[in-house]
């Protein structure tokens, strides 16, 4: 751990609170409970953020939440859009994230093969 | 079992997340010469009673009422670690009035995780609930680094006196009185 390291910190938290104002098209919501972190959310997480301000999407925000009762495929994410659909990612690693960014934020279209469960109809 | 001792930061900070808290403490402290290491969160949230702590710390208990089995590891986990480097665990807490999970490392212990990635734990706080103010507070000997989502004032103090020894001395000369020798701690100041 060095200091050099924590000063970059605050801007990066800054602008990463910047990309949060305001309603978005997109909202990711990352599981960040003991088995994710375990299993290397944190890692996708930063993955996502970085790739997101990168390509300059600014249509997109990332949020944390708990446990979401998939411990067994960690990591898991879940891509709400602003229609009210929501469509769940499991079992993600780095490339993986980095691919959904690509795809579903980017371009709209969802990553099949990553996808569990049955997408939810907005109600 | 975690690799980097940011994870179980991170983990432990989710609690406090889950506990309402609107301010948590991350305060992480090396002592070179005394060959330790210890981590400090502390929340404002909800706290625990005496029970429910006494069952949290007994048998890998989660409060969190979502779940359908009621196991948590996130504690646990981190009680491990420290005990397995020749440390010690603690956690306090009264109903109300928030939590404090302590943990501290032997520095040199072979088995002691290294940090790792606290730049990530601090986003992944933030992104968690931008409300919360999340401070870290890292002591190293005589270097000091404080953080805050909320005010992102850096304040890198160095060279100054260590806040554990009772900080700066300010002398308040009155004339007719005795004259009065002033203490302002920093670390109350940092802290606060």
């Amino acid at each position: 751990m060095n200091l050099e390291e924590l000063k970059k910190l605050k801007e990066k938290a800054q602008r990463q609170v910047a990309l949060r104002e305001g309603s978005k098209k997109y909202r990711v919501v990352v599981s960040m409970g003991t088995s994710g972190i375990a299993a290397g959310a944190r890692e996708v997480m930063k993955t996502m953020l970085d790739e997101i301000e990168k390509r300059g999407l600014e249509d997109v925000e990332v949020r944390v939440t708990g446990e979401v009762g998939l411990e067994d495929v960690e990591p898991v994410i879940r891509v709400e859009e602003a229609s009210g659909e929501k469509t769940t990612y499991a079992g993600l690693d780095v490339e993986k994230a980095k691919k959904i960014v690509a795809e579903h934020l980017e371009k709209g279209k969802k990553v099949d093969n990553l996808a569990v469960g049955k997408e939810k109809k907005p109600e | 079992m975690f690799e980097e001792l940011s994870l179980h930061i991170l983990d432990i900070a989710m609690n406090s997340l889950a506990a309402g808290a609107r301010t948590i403490q991350i305060t992480i402290t090396e002592h070179a010469r005394r060959d330790l290491l210890t981590i400090r969160v502390q929340d404002d949230g909800r706290g625990m009673d005496d029970d429910t702590l006494k069952r949290v710390l007994a048998d890998l208990t989660t409060t969190k009422r979502s779940r359908k089995k009621d196991i948590g590891l996130g504690l646990a986990l981190l009680r491990q670690t420290a005990e397995m480097c020749d440390g010690k665990f603690l956690v306090h807490s009264k109903a109300g009035a928030g939590a404090t999970v302590t943990a501290s490392m032997k520095l040199s212990h072979v088995d002691c995780p290294p940090l790792g990635d606290l730049n990530a734990t601090i986003l992944a706080l933030c992104a968690a609930n931008p409300a919360v103010d999340v401070q870290l507070h890292y002591l190293c000997g005589e270097e000091q680094f404080h953080f805050s989502s909320k005010e992102p004032a850096e304040k890198k103090v160095a060279g100054r006196p260590n806040p554990f020894w009772g900080g700066e001395e300010k002398t308040n000369y009155e004339p007719g009185r005795t004259q009065k020798v002033k203490r302002e701690s920093t670390a109350a100041g940092c802290l606060a």
